[in-house]
């Protein structure tokens, strides 16, 4: 890698926005419309979950809440509350992904699956709150749970496929900063 | 955490936390326009829509022929039998083909009689099947005909056979279908053959609710589902599906549609519900009746004439 940190972000940025793209193509293909199939996991925010966990540099939280709040937009849900429930969640993980660093995969996955749980009880409430219509119970949480059954694989796809992997104990960013 | 490892950054924190509140602040401030004015905010979903979509069709269209390529190549499979299936079918098809010309020419004849003119105004728009609602919680599908070919919200929409959905939110060259089977889809309907009016209500399964029967001792399973014209929503007769017990012992609709191969679509121009130009208001005839309420037997007498 001969480019220096700064460069490796713009492409790192675009790589993301170029996944969330494609995530969001295959999903819109009309292939299974109608059927009342089961709910497929939330790719888009499990990236955003898995990225800010190995390299919370590479996805900047403006880059998050545009990037979901477009997909709100294209996904017929309400504009804004999901991306920002989004942000919240990645927010909470980005502060404590320095401390997981050290910790096994299972202890992260574990608190990933408690942050999902937290966001989609969010939304309920925000639904409630606003009189928004709520989705079926069985359907959210089968939602749910098909979404943190797959975080791993996303990880995994990230650390293979993209070779995105965590920032190497002293590893500096340009201005000499720990990552 | 607190303790050294973010201490080189403590700096930062405030700074970080304040970006962080107004990231989430503008969010829900989208949230809260689209929940106070949501016919505005739909316009834009739309807008979004329409700039984004159209963008992805060169790939969007070999992708769909390939997928559809290869589920028709698994069929050849059953091949055979596939095909003593539809030479059984064909025979029947043949019975029913009298039947209906038959059917037709006696009520030629009729109408003759009667004079009945038919609804001129039901032409249509054809358009073609872009993109999922992409999300497991909606149904809908994004058709490439929108407000440049005169397409507008509450339209009807079927597939040729059996009805669709309706069009709800247009861009300016694509439309949405909010279909049958979506749970904010609720569509007044006539059960034939004995007229009793129902609402078909879509719950996300790809077997809709019919609720509100007047008489549910009436109505059996196998018995034919048509739109109605009550509530304006829809012009009457055109056919829905069958009605069936689901698993749960509720009456469902069966819908005549093809959901599963939704490809082209037509768009009936049907008048549809007025237009939503603003938020919150009671939708109510022009003129309030000034008579007192009718007896009761008025009523049902004008409710069997029409049904």
């Amino acid at each position: 890698m001969a480019e220096s940190l700064g460069v490796q972000r713009v492409i790192w940025r675009f790589a993301f926005v170029g996944v969330a793209t494609l995530i969001a193509f295959v999903q819109l293909l009309p292939l299974g419309s109608g059927s009342g199939g089961l709910p497929g996991p939330d790719l888009i925010a499990l990236l955003a979950i898995a990225w800010v966990l190995r390299r919370p540099d590479f996805v900047p939280i403006g880059l998050i809440a545009v990037v979901m709040l477009v997909a709100d937009f294209l996904f017929m849900r309400p504009p804004g509350l999901w991306a920002a429930i989004v942000v919240l969640g990645t927010e909470f993980l980005r502060v404590r992904e320095q401390g997981l660093r050290d910790l096994p995969f299972l202890v992260e996955w574990g608190l990933v699956a408690g942050v999902l749980l937290a966001m989609t009880l969010g939304e309920a409430l925000a639904r409630l709150a606003f009189m928004v219509d709520q989705p079926s119970l069985g359907l959210t949480l089968i939602h749910l749970i098909l979404t943190i059954l797959a975080y791993p694989v996303v990880v995994g796809v990230t650390a293979f496929a993209f070779g995105l992997r965590r920032a190497a104990p002293g590893e500096v960013d340009d201005m000499g900063r720990r990552l | 955490m607190a303790r050294d490892r973010g201490s080189s950054e403590d700096f930062a924190r405030p700074i970080r936390r304040i970006l962080v509140a107004g990231t989430v602040l503008v969010l829900l401030a989208v949230f809260l326009l689209w929940r106070i004015d949501s016919p505005r905010a739909e316009r834009l979903r739309a807008a979004i829509v329409d700039r984004i979509v159209p963008n992805l069709e060169w790939a969007l269209v070999p992708v769909t022929k390939t997928a559809e390529m290869v589920e028709g190549f698994q069929s050849y499979a059953s091949l055979y039998d596939q095909n003593q299936e539809l030479r059984r079918e064909l025979r029947q098809m043949r019975a029913w083909r009298e039947a209906a010309l038959q059917l037709e020419q006696e009520n030629a004849k009729l109408l003759d009689l009667n004079r009945v003119r038919l609804d001129p105004a039901l032409t249509y728009v054809t358009g073609v099947v872009l993109a999922d609602s992409g999300s497991p919680f909606r149904q809908s599908v994004l058709l490439n005909v929108g407000a440049r070919d005169g397409i507008r919200d509450g339209w009807a929409t079927t597939d040729g056979l059996g009805l669709v959905g309706r069009i709800f939110g247009v861009g300016q060259s694509t439309s949405r279908v909010i279909l049958l089977t979506d749970s904010n889809s609720r569509v007044p309907v006539t059960i034939q053959p004995s007229g009793q009016r129902a609402m078909l209500m879509g719950d996300n399964s790809s077997l809709p609710l019919v609720e509100f029967v007047e008489d549910p001792g009436e109505v059996s399973p196998g018995d034919r589902i048509i739109s109605s014209a009550n509530g304006a929503v829809f012009p009457a007769g055109l056919l829905v599906g069958q009605v069936v017990l689901g698993t749960d012992n509720r009456l469902r609709a069966r819908l005549a549609a093809d959901y599963a191969r939704l490809e082209f679509l037509r768009v009936l121009r049907s008048g549809g519900p007025p237009p939503i130009d603003q938020p919150g208001q009671l939708i109510v005839p022009a003129d309030p009746p000034e008579t007192p309420m009718p007896a009761a037997g008025i009523i049902a007498g004008e409710d069997s004439a029409d049904g």
